[in-house]
């Protein structure tokens, strides 16, 4: 039953196209405008170069956008009754978000391939083949946290609009977070507790892994870029179950 | 169900939505919970479906939670509000609900019984009041259910599409089905179910055939302004089904059994005037079975 779920779905969001413009195009937009166009994104960076740096970031970026907008619909399906609807069939409500995350899954994932086929093909390097795969798979990982955070806004203030918001936070997260531009100084200490800060770093992690301690752009310790991952990852799953609480109660 | 009550906590404190109903229904029967809005009907029928659990007091459907009677196909429903997408098309709701219900292979006579084939391809949000309540009983006929339970499955349609639509439902759902549908409307109780439970404020004030509950309200109302106390007064003993309701100065409300005679009567007879005749409402229903009964 999940795979009719999750065809109808996939055809949904195509048809509709306008979460897919912010999730699958605005991020290898993005990384063509910034990655290509200045003078120095050739020169090299920890293990590749700046191209490859700005990849990983605006991938990110997508990958998470992707999770929120998708994920969101849970929310605001269940809102409009749909719940209800699925409430009445043999699929749980488990499957049913079960279904929704393999297809946040699944447009993240294309999002972030297409900022990296893109980037293969625009001069992004890095001296070990390995990276791009593990670059790739921390960002598919980590995107899904982001689901919850959707799934949240979604179910306090019941509406499409919110999720426009929430993905639209993304935005300022992501500055916030020194996932679209270096932060410094006090920007980049406060930076460390937002909350995409641990996630786009532990992706550039395989990059960046030899640079040594002190210099510009040097990674933090593990146990920070984890312990920032982790901690978010928590709040959001929370805040998602007492959300989708306080909306079932209000029902 | 037996002794069910369900409260719900608001604001200032708990409102009890239904105050102790105990039904029993037989299969194969089709009965109308009606009621005015308020009454507690959809929270009767959300109980009924697992979708809230009674505060107090148990239920079973076939012998089982309605949980399990809704996980086995035995039981379906057609909601009152919402629970469509609109950016699905008509096609792909009824398939991706026929897959939730591990029963792909009704879709396609689902579809051309209930006459949605040719709307397949359009979007929900793009159909009317009708089409989308045709398309949510098409949902509900999916794991061809034993028990069908419609929480007022024609608001929001004009008449012809209401009476279209029962004519689908007489087709399509009586085989030995046992249908239990909240509605506000008496006429569609009276032309389609052979019992009738009447609700008010969360309790059953009558519960029987359909047949005897039209008699309980029959009659008509009718008013009428007078020139002076003594014509009303002396029209009020027209015949014996006659009976002052209400008052208004000069502006006089009776019931009566012959509405057509007595009206006749009070313009030639009486000097009445403004002549208004009406059947009473449900509510005028509610009223008299609510004081008949305390």
């Amino acid at each position: 039953m999940m795979t009719t779920y999750i065809q109808v779905e996939f055809a949904r969001h195509f048809r509709d196209g306008y979460n897919l413009v912010f999730a699958l195009l605005l991020p290898v937009a993005m990384y063509v405008l910034f990655g290509n166009i200045p003078s120095y994104t050739d020169t090299e960076i920890g293990a590749g170069n700046v191209k490859f740096y700005l990849m990983i970031s605006m991938a990110a970026y997508g990958a998470a956008v992707s999770t929120v907008s998708i994920a969101g619909t849970v929310a605001t399906e269940t809102m409009q009754g749909w719940g209800r609807q699925i409430a009445l069939t043999k699929m749980s409500s488990a499957s049913f978000v079960g279904s929704k995350m393999i297809v946040a899954a699944t447009v993240a994932a294309v999002s972030a391939a297409i900022v990296f086929g893109v980037g293969a093909l625009t001069g992004a390097t890095v001296s070990q083949g390995w990276i791009w795969g593990v670059s790739y798979l921390v960002i598919l990982a980590g995107a899904m946290i982001y689901a919850c955070y959707g799934i949240g806004v979604g179910m306090i203030f019941k509406s499409e609009s919110a999720l426009g918001l929430a993905s639209g936070l993304m935005v300022f997260f992501a500055f916030f977070g020194n996932v679209f531009m270096p932060l410094d100084g006090a920007m980049l200490d406060a930076a460390r507790f937002t909350p995409m800060y641990g996630y786009v770093a532990l992706a550039r992690y395989p990059l960046l892994k030899d640079m040594p301690e002190g210099t510009d752009m040097a990674p933090d310790p593990m146990w920070m870029m984890a312990t920032n991952l982790v901690l978010w990852a928590i709040i959001f799953a929370g805040f998602a179950v007492i959300a989708t609480r306080k909306a079932k109660a209000r029902q | 169900m037996k002794a069910v009550k369900k409260s719900f906590a608001v604001r200032n404190g708990t409102v009890e939505a239904v105050k102790g109903i105990n039904l029993q229904i037989s299969r194969g029967e089709i009965v109308a919970l009606l009621g005015p809005n308020g009454a507690g009907k959809t929270t009767t029928v959300d109980m009924l479906l697992g979708l809230t659990q009674p505060t107090h007091g148990s239920i079973q459907i076939l012998g089982q939670t309605p949980h399990q009677a809704i996980s086995a196909g035995q039981v379906s429903a057609v909601l009152q509000t919402g629970g469509l997408l609109r950016d699905m098309t008509v096609g792909e709701t009824i398939k991706v609900i026929g897959a939730a219900h591990g029963r792909p292979e009704r879709v396609a006579t689902v579809m051309q019984r209930t006459d949605l084939e040719k709307i397949a391809k359009r979007k929900v949000g793009k159909c009317s009041g009708g089409e989308q309540q045709r398309i949510k009983f098409a949902l509900a006929l999916l794991p061809d259910p034993d028990v069908l339970i419609l929480d007022e499955p024609t608001a929001g349609m004009d008449v012809m599409a209401r009476r279209a639509f029962w004519r689908t439902m007489r087709g399509e759902a009586t085989e030995g089905r046992t249908v239990i549908f909240a509605t506000h409307y008496l006429e569609e109780a009276q032309a389609f179910a052979q019992r009738t439970v009447l609700l008010s404020q969360g309790q059953i004030v009558a519960d029987g055939a359909t047949e005897e509950l039209r008699h309980l309200i029959s009659g008509r109302t009718v008013s009428a302004t007078f020139a002076s106390t003594d014509d009303a007064e002396q029209s009020s003993r027209f015949d014996q089904s006659v009976a002052v309701t209400d008052v208004q100065g000069l502006r006089y409300e009776f019931n009566c059994a012959d509405s057509d005679s007595f009206a006749l009567a009070l313009l030639q007879q009486y000097g009445a005037r403004d002549i208004e005749i009406s059947s009473p409402s449900l509510e005028d229903a509610f009223i008299k079975l609510t004081k008949d009964a305390s």
